[in-house]
């Protein structure tokens, strides 16, 4: 250790410094702002907790949050059963293997925000004609209500992030050794039981990075959420980030938005924190 | 070992000093109030995406005609995303000289930042009323953009088939009874449906078709709006009434229905025959179809009991200029914001390229570019107008309070009384 002391720091000071200035730094001083009455331009007065004690009171708030909790729980569970599943396909011995590896990656590359526009025109238009042609009326409407915008932000989601998850999943798939797989399959194990008892304890450590990855991905998502339903129809569909730009950028009220930002902050990071550590204790080494 | 470290030490104290200078260079530089060739320098951070081009073009020649003055325009788009990127300015210690605010709520916000402009020509020649909601005592703090006005935009050849005149369309009755006659020959007509009602804008319903109805409450006067503690909603029932009208003539769902999809996709291409709409839809209609959009379409008033045949019309945005800059850049700004609307080239501009209504004396108001702009001006110009009061309503309240519960009553999950009630409420206590 004290050989790597020196070096150590000098290639360690510069990431730190950088690190402070535009992540602690703002943070501290954002923290500070929400207990003042700060509008952008100054703030007058400290108003102590009054901030925390009003966005407990403020029913947008607690349904932006809500919601935002209800759709992380689906979309992690979708985009981790997508994801292991286009995996396990794309590890199969298939020609096709590495057309699909890249055509699954593929959603992954376009922004948020095309993405966005770009499924809404499949919702709206699209899903409409559809179902006028196959006289379905659940295609019809969507995202004109709140189910509808909920499932459509899933949707897209999932068709997002499968692809990126699925590579994760790949490369824990292909270090699976050979010689348990065999060792299993002469012991007269079926498909079914090698994966489940073997394959499926070996990638453990996959759902530790994956469900971190889509889980503050499904908390922190703003883009995709503007893009596809803007938050309506009457902020129904409003997840936490979105709430805390709108508090601060139209309502003007950035001391206020800090304070749930300060909210939003401890929420994730307690939600993550125990996620990973749960997920760790799960591992097995070989 | 000893020859590694002292590199490592030396590669080490360069980084710090390239970072260090960095962050100098950046912290120092906004400052500047003249560039390095004596040039006294403007800023301008304004709203209107429709314009750049030409505003930038404006500016050029503006520059080559004063050689000491350098302006530099930055142009975000309209909103709540340039409202936003204001403060994020301001709040980052860049301040342009010139920016835009939208009427008193939005003065009070920036209140310490605005100078008296009441000594620019500007402020003389400015029409009556269009100086009602910047005005503080004797001295006026912003300059109009333009005027603007909204009302029923209709397709003048369907209304013909139809047998309707739209003159006749002043009553709510009268409107009903019209849109019953085309809704019974859609098929004939090719229509998808009468109307289009964009309710997922909120501005939509939010600022102007709530607007019609509140605006007599306060008087149509903005500075009455703005100092009101509550809002009386007197014709909360003609509202309704008139948002129900839309919602059962319109194409279904409205609540994802958009801006772009009622404008573009439905009106331009004649799916529908009317929508509530302003003056500002014209370029785009244009665009999608010049003819129709030269001779094929008109605007005519939102019924108002009581107040039959006044077209709402308002300022859209004023010009302010920021009173904590230097002396000499503050003067630089008023003489760009005198050159723009009074002199004979700014006039041009202002009527050929930006192709505004003007709000100000002495322009030739024959050249008014498009046919909804004139109906706009005509209006203007008799005094039948309703008065723009949303700019005077508490923050936030026209789109996340008032539309947003008028969302909710089209999909069925309040009542109307509960839409009314809740957005009174929400008006007295913001004006607590």
């Amino acid at each position: 250790m004290k050989n790597r002391s020196l070096s150590f720091w000098l290639f360690m000071t510069p990431t730190l410094v950088a690190l402070g200035l535009v992540v602690f730094v703002p943070f501290i001083y954002g923290f500070v702002y929400s207990f003042t009455d700060w509008n952008g331009l100054q703030a007058n007065s400290f108003l102590g907790f009054e901030n925390y004690i009003r966005l407990f009171q403020e029913e947008h708030f607690l349904n932006a949050i809500w919601f935002t909790i209800k759709f992380a729980v689906v979309s992690i569970v979708l985009v981790n059963v997508i994801g292991l599943g286009l995996a396990l396909l794309v590890t199969q011995k298939l020609k096709t293997s590495n057309l699909f590896r890249t055509v699954f990656f593929m959603p992954n590359l376009i922004g948020g925000l095309i993405l966005g526009f770009i499924w809404q025109f499949i919702f709206v238009s699209a899903f409409n004609s559809a179902g006028q042609l196959l006289g379905l009326e659940f295609l019809q409407g969507w995202l004109s209500d709140a189910t509808t915008g909920f499932w459509g932000l899933v949707i897209l989601n999932a068709w997002q992030y499968g692809g990126y998850i699925m590579i994760i999943y790949i490369a824990y798939l292909e270090a699976v050794p050979q010689e348990l797989m065999e060792a299993s399959e002469i012991d007269g194990a079926n498909p079914f039981q090698r994966f489940w008892k073997v394959t499926f304890p070996l990638v453990a450590p996959a759902f530790t990075i994956s469900m971190f990855l889509t889980l503050s991905n499904a908390f922190k998502m703003y883009d995709q959420n503007l893009a596809l339903t803007g938050g309506g129809p009457f902020k129904s569909t409003e997840m936490i980030a979105m709430d805390i730009y709108n508090t601060a950028f139209s309502d003007y009220d950035m001391a206020f938005a800090q304070a749930k930002a300060v909210i939003f902050f401890i929420l994730v990071a307690a939600v993550a924190l125990t996620q990973v550590y749960y997920n760790k204790k799960r591992e097995v080494d070989l | 070992m000893k020859r590694n470290k002292l590199f490592l030490t030396k590669g080490f104290i360069a980084i710090m000093l390239v970072a260090v200078l960095i962050i100098a260079g950046c912290s120092s530089g906004d400052e500047n109030e003249e560039s390095a060739d004596g040039k006294t320098v403007v800023d301008i951070f304004q709203f209107k995406v429709e314009f750049k081009e030409q505003f930038e073009e404006i500016v050029k020649q503006y520059e080559e005609e004063n050689p000491d003055v350098k302006i530099d325009v930055q142009t975000v788009g309209g909103g709540n995303d340039y409202a936003a990127s204001l403060k994020s300015s301001f709040a980052a210690g860049n301040e342009p000289a010139i920016f835009n605010v939208g009427g008193p709520t939005e003065v009070e916000e920036y209140r310490d930042y605005l100078t008296d402009l009441s000594d620019t020509k500007a402020a003389e020649a400015a029409l009556e009323g269009t100086l009602t909601g910047v005005m503080e005592d004797d001295k006026v703090l912003g300059l109009p953009y333009s005027q603007e006005g909204y009302g029923y935009i209709y397709n003048k050849e369907i209304f013909e088939q139809a047998g309707i005149n739209p003159e006749e369309l002043t009553t709510y009755e009268a409107l009903e009874e019209a849109f019953a006659t085309i809704d019974s020959q859609k098929e004939d007509l090719g229509l998808e449906a009468v109307m289009a009602l964009p309710a997922k804008e909120l501005w939509v319903m939010g600022n102007h078709l709530a607007n019609t109805y509140i605006a007599p409450d306060f008087n149509n006067d903005i500075m009455e709006a703005y100092e009101a503690s509550t809002i009386p909603f007197s014709k909360a029932d003609e509202l309704q009434r008139m948002l129900d009208l839309q919602n059962e003539y319109s194409v279904q769902p409205v609540l994802s229905l958009d801006y772009s999809q009622q404008v573009e996709q439905l009106f331009s291409t004649g799916k529908v025959a009317v929508i509530q709409q302003g003056n500002w839809i014209y370029p785009t209609v244009e665009q999608m179809d010049a003819e129709f959009a030269e001779n094929n379409i008109g605007m005519i008033p939102i019924p108002v009991d009581g107040m039959e045949g006044q077209l709402p019309v308002g300022v859209p945005q004023y010009w302010v200029v920021n009173s904590q800059k230097g002396e000499e850049v503050q003067q630089a700004a008023k003489d760009f914001l005198d050159w723009l609307y009074t002199s004979d080239a700014g006039k041009d501009f202002v009527l050929d390229e930006f192709k505004f209504i003007p709000a100000y004396e002495g322009y030739d108001t024959e050249r008014i570019a498009d046919p909804l702009s004139q109906e706009v001006y005509r209006y203007s110009q008799e005094g039948d107008t309703i008065g723009w009061v949303f700019m005077a309503s508490p923050v936030g309240w026209q789109e996340d309070t008032m539309a947003v519960n008028m969302q909710r009553y089209l999909s069925g999950d309040i009542s109307w009384e509960e839409v009314i009630e809740q957005s009174a409420a929400d008006w007295e206590n913001a004006r607590q």
